[in-house]
């Protein structure tokens, strides 16, 4: 069975409708389907300047996404519609030619230019502004593998200013999907208004930005500790016209809280249910949320561990995930919001199948496991103990146990977790490749393509490659799927995932659910691919 | 007097760089790579890591780093956290909720335990001592999240108390902290009272106390005007050292009803290895005690007419 779009929504016409009716209240007669109400929802103290390419956090990200528009937004089902550009078209996939609306403006009044789009992806490039949002930029011609140019170098070669409403952007490789990558709001613009005298944003902007999205910062604006609160941009008109009357990112820094807030009616939506609720938050006086969503978790053997490389390795790699009751796990430590792998992309995505060849070494199986491990065992027999390294700060420590424990269990080997007090720790050992153990690893996509989820993690030298796989028939074959379009990119990403099922450079586990929550009194709670609620069509 | 506190001022400072000193070096030592955390699952060039390095000084040796960061301290300049956000407006922004809870719940602590305490002393085996023993025990053996939470959904939400509610947030009052400086005061006040208790309880036999019983004064003066103020000198000392740990310590009372205090603010800069904020916040911390221990010591010399400072 082929999924063309998103499973939980199987009433796409009727979404569509929603939107049209929305779309036709919200010009002139706004007693339908428009309030005024402010929708509280949970966000945290941003940990960077309100600057598009300067946030890649929460905290400051989903804020962001709702004060700009890019040149496309993201429906909820993934697909995206222009809103900025009028068109964004190529004839080779490689050089795209960008035409913008007219009519455009950020809220300080000035217009939205090809200028406003390049000033500001070439400042999040430059390596001298440190963005941390600039490897989006690696696809464009001009920029090295994390997406900077040279230094000293302080705009990107392959884009070009044609005229007030046209630039073309010059892509490294043909790349047919390109502009599904365009709604992230690294590629969100800037106006005059943010740089300073001396060319860098301005720490005022950072506070206090000007955007051109659905909604502006209020008078209060950003509150450092407390909330960040906005309400709706008169001058918009794009396809995100908001169905409320503004937001607030009331700031928790334990979700816990914001939980115990959101049950006491202080707070309208939740985007992540704490775990000490997951097992009841479906039973509260709440309305519950719970999922498929768009994250991507395994854990990577690297191919330097002794006993996992060549064909002992496939052998062992193939055992150890006949070894894991993945059902078990999701059920018992998830308390079902985890829903078990079937591939190494995510369900949410157009294209997506449970059909991949290979993709049963994912189904739970003891005698197989035993036996593939025996078959090993005659090439080199085993030794030490398999271990699964995971960060203490991030609440991993439950299932590694759980899964190594199975592994221990089905196999009759020694295995453990390796903790690592912090996230940054086990990176460090992970980026230097100075790690003699497997590791946990996951993946949110930046664009919902299924490609982004294969290419950066599995592709010979690709930056998140971080267990060194390297397969010249994969890396082929992905290449092929970037440049094709319709169904026949869709079975080169199937064969590409075949590949990936006989080597398992990564264990696929399951998908991070979308597990929140919303007041009972809060209506239109829809989440987006990116697992965040559609904020704009919230009403109360 | 005078010139004992100078004297004791002025011991402060050489305990005020060492300390900065020592918690540099432990945030050198701190295993990871802070730079690794603000990228997440993203590469990062060298040109951009030297950036970001030569920023906040991270390409230096930790004794460089050390001495850059007291040069800046001379001037009120604690740096700027990875946010780019002045260390001190962090610290302005976080200090003073975190005071106000902690002289609540010092308040809250010393006016119960010191009451109870002495009550329980005076009946020393009665039931009114029986039962404070078991529920200070209660009290102490039970985890602060526990009575958190509780407090939170049967006062908080189920009772829907409008001046007592389940969450502060930033923007705060003090009406609002009133849960949560009891709840963080509970465990403390159980500690104070059972040393009220035994401090009074043994008074109560002392020479002095029979002198000043055997001269006729009533039970009521003897026990507020001679066993009391020489009972309260270990209490004393002990909330003056509770004062700077709850200050800092508060970090579960803080997630559980969500104030955005000190204890966090240190807490999320330690998973990110920020050392400015860190040490800025240590440093503080260190002065509070330093500054609770020397009105500690000026307590006692009030309270014990037998201590003279010169």
């Amino acid at each position: 069975m082929r999924l063309t779009r998103r499973v939980r929504l199987a009433g796409v016409a009727l979404a569509a409708s929603a939107l049209v009716l929305s779309a036709c209240g919200g010009s002139d007669d706004d007693s339908g389907e428009a309030t005024d109400a402010i929708i509280s929802v949970n966000g945290s103290e941003p940990e960077n300047p309100l600057i598009p390419t300067a946030t890649n956090e929460t905290g400051g990200g989903n804020p962001i996404q709702n004060l700009f528009a890019g040149l496309v937004s993201y429906n909820a089902d993934g697909s995206t519609t222009n809103e900025v550009a009028e068109s964004i078209e190529s004839d080779d996939a490689t050089l795209w030619t960008v035409t913008l609306n007219d009519g455009w403006t950020f809220t300080d009044g000035s217009p939205v230019t090809a200028e406003s789009f390049v000033n500001a992806w070439n400042y999040g490039a430059d390596p001298a502004n440190a963005q941390l949002n600039a490897y989006f930029f690696y696809p464009i011609e001009g920029t090295n593998d994390e997406g900077n140019t040279p230094e000293g170098v302080s705009t990107i070669s392959g884009l070009t200013v044609v005229d007030d409403t046209t630039f073309t952007i010059k892509l490294k490789k043909p790349e047919s999907d390109f502009p599904l990558r365009l709604g992230y709001s690294a590629y969100f613009p800037l106006p005059e208004a943010a740089f300073g005298p001396d060319g860098k944003i301005t720490s005022e902007y950072g506070e206090r930005p000007i955007g051109n999205g659905p909604y502006m910062l209020s008078d209060s604006g950003w509150e450092h500790d407390v909330q960040i609160s906005m309400v709706t941009n008169p001058d918009y008109d794009g396809a995100r016209n908001p169905a409320n009357g503004g937001l607030t990112f009331k700031f928790y820094a334990d979700l816990d809280a914001a939980y115990t807030d959101l049950v006491g009616g202080d707070l309208d939506v939740l985007d992540t249910v704490p775990d000490s609720a997951l097992a009841t938050f479906e039973s509260d006086d709440v309305q519950a949320f719970n999922e498929a969503g768009s994250v991507f978790q395994s854990f990577t053997i690297p191919e330097s561990l002794p006993h996992f490389s060549g064909e002992e390795g496939k052998l062992r790699r193939q055992a150890i995930s006949y070894a894991i009751n993945r059902e078990e796990v999701t059920d018992k430590i998830f308390d079902g919001t985890r829903t078990p792998a079937e591939d190494f992309t995510a369900p949410v995505l157009d294209g997506w199948t449970a059909d991949v060849e290979g993709n049963e070494v994912l189904s739970f199986d003891e005698t197989k496991a035993q036996e593939l491990w025996a078959e090993a065992d005659a090439i080199s027999p085993w030794t030490g103990s398999f271990q699964i390294a995971y960060n203490t700060d991030g609440g991993h420590k439950a299932w590694v146990d759980a899964t190594t424990n199975q592994i221990k269990n089905a196999l009759g080997i020694d295995s453990s977790g390796a903790p690592y007090a912090t996230f940054d720790e086990l990176r460090a050992k992970v980026n230097d490749k100075t790690i003699t153990t497997a590791f946990r690893t996951g993946w949110q996509a930046d664009y919902p393509s299924m490609l982004n989820y294969l290419g950066p993690l599995y592709g010979t030298g690709a930056g998140s490659n971080d267990g060194d796989y390297s397969n010249p028939e994969f890396d082929a074959t992905i290449a092929d799927a970037a440049s094709t379009e319709g169904d026949d990119r869709y079975s080169l990403i199937e064969d590409a995932q075949a590949i990936l099922f006989t080597d398992l450079p990564a264990i696929p586990l399951w998908y991070s659910n979308i597990a929140a929550a919303a007041a009972t009194d809060v209506d239109n709670v829809e989440f987006t691919w990116q697992n965040l609620p559609d904020y704009y069509k919230i009403t109360k | 007097m005078g010139w004992y506190i100078l004297k004791r001022i002025v011991q402060t400072i050489p305990v005020i760089v060492f300390a900065t000193l020592i918690i540099y070096a432990l945030v050198f030592l701190r295993p990871g790579d802070p730079v690794l955390n603000l990228f997440g699952d993203k590469p990062v060039s060298e040109a951009t890591r030297a950036t970001i390095e030569s920023q906040y000084n991270l390409d230096k040796p930790f004794i460089v780093q050390w001495l850059l960061f007291l040069k800046g301290a001379v001037t009120f300049d604690f740096g700027t956290s990875f946010s780019g956000q002045p260390v001190i407006d962090q610290i302005q922004r976080a200090f003073p909720v975190s005071v106000t809870l902690a002289l609540m719940a010092v308040a809250f602590e010393a006016v119960f335990a010191i009451i109870i305490g002495t009550y329980a002393g005076i009946r020393r085996g009665g039931w009114f001592d029986g039962v404070s023993l078991v529920v200070s025990l209660v009290i102490v053996a039970v985890p602060i999240f526990v009575i958190g939470f509780l407090f939170q959904i049967f006062i908080g939400i189920k009772a829907g108390i409008d001046w007592l509610p389940a969450t502060v947030g930033g923007d705060w009052t003090v009406t609002d902290l009133i849960m949560p400086a009891i709840v963080l005061g509970l465990t403390s006040l159980a500690f104070a009272m059972r040393l009220t208790r035994g401090s009074v309880s043994e008074n109560l036999a002392a020479d002095h106390v029979r002198t000043a019983r055997a001269k006729g004064l009533s039970e009521g003066k003897v026990v507020r005007n001679h066993v009391l103020r020489n009972s309260l000198i270990p209490v004393v000392t002990f909330l003056g050292a509770d004062l700077g740990t709850l200050m800092a310590g508060a970090i579960v009372t803080e997630g559980i009803f969500n104030i955005p205090g000190i204890g966090g603010l240190a807490y999320s800069a330690i998973l990110k290895g920020e050392s400015p904020t860190i040490v800025s916040v240590v440093t503080l911390m260190v002065l509070i005690y330093v500054v609770m221990s020397l009105l500690v010591d000026l307590l006692y010399a009030w309270l014990d007419p037998r201590i003279r400072y010169a």
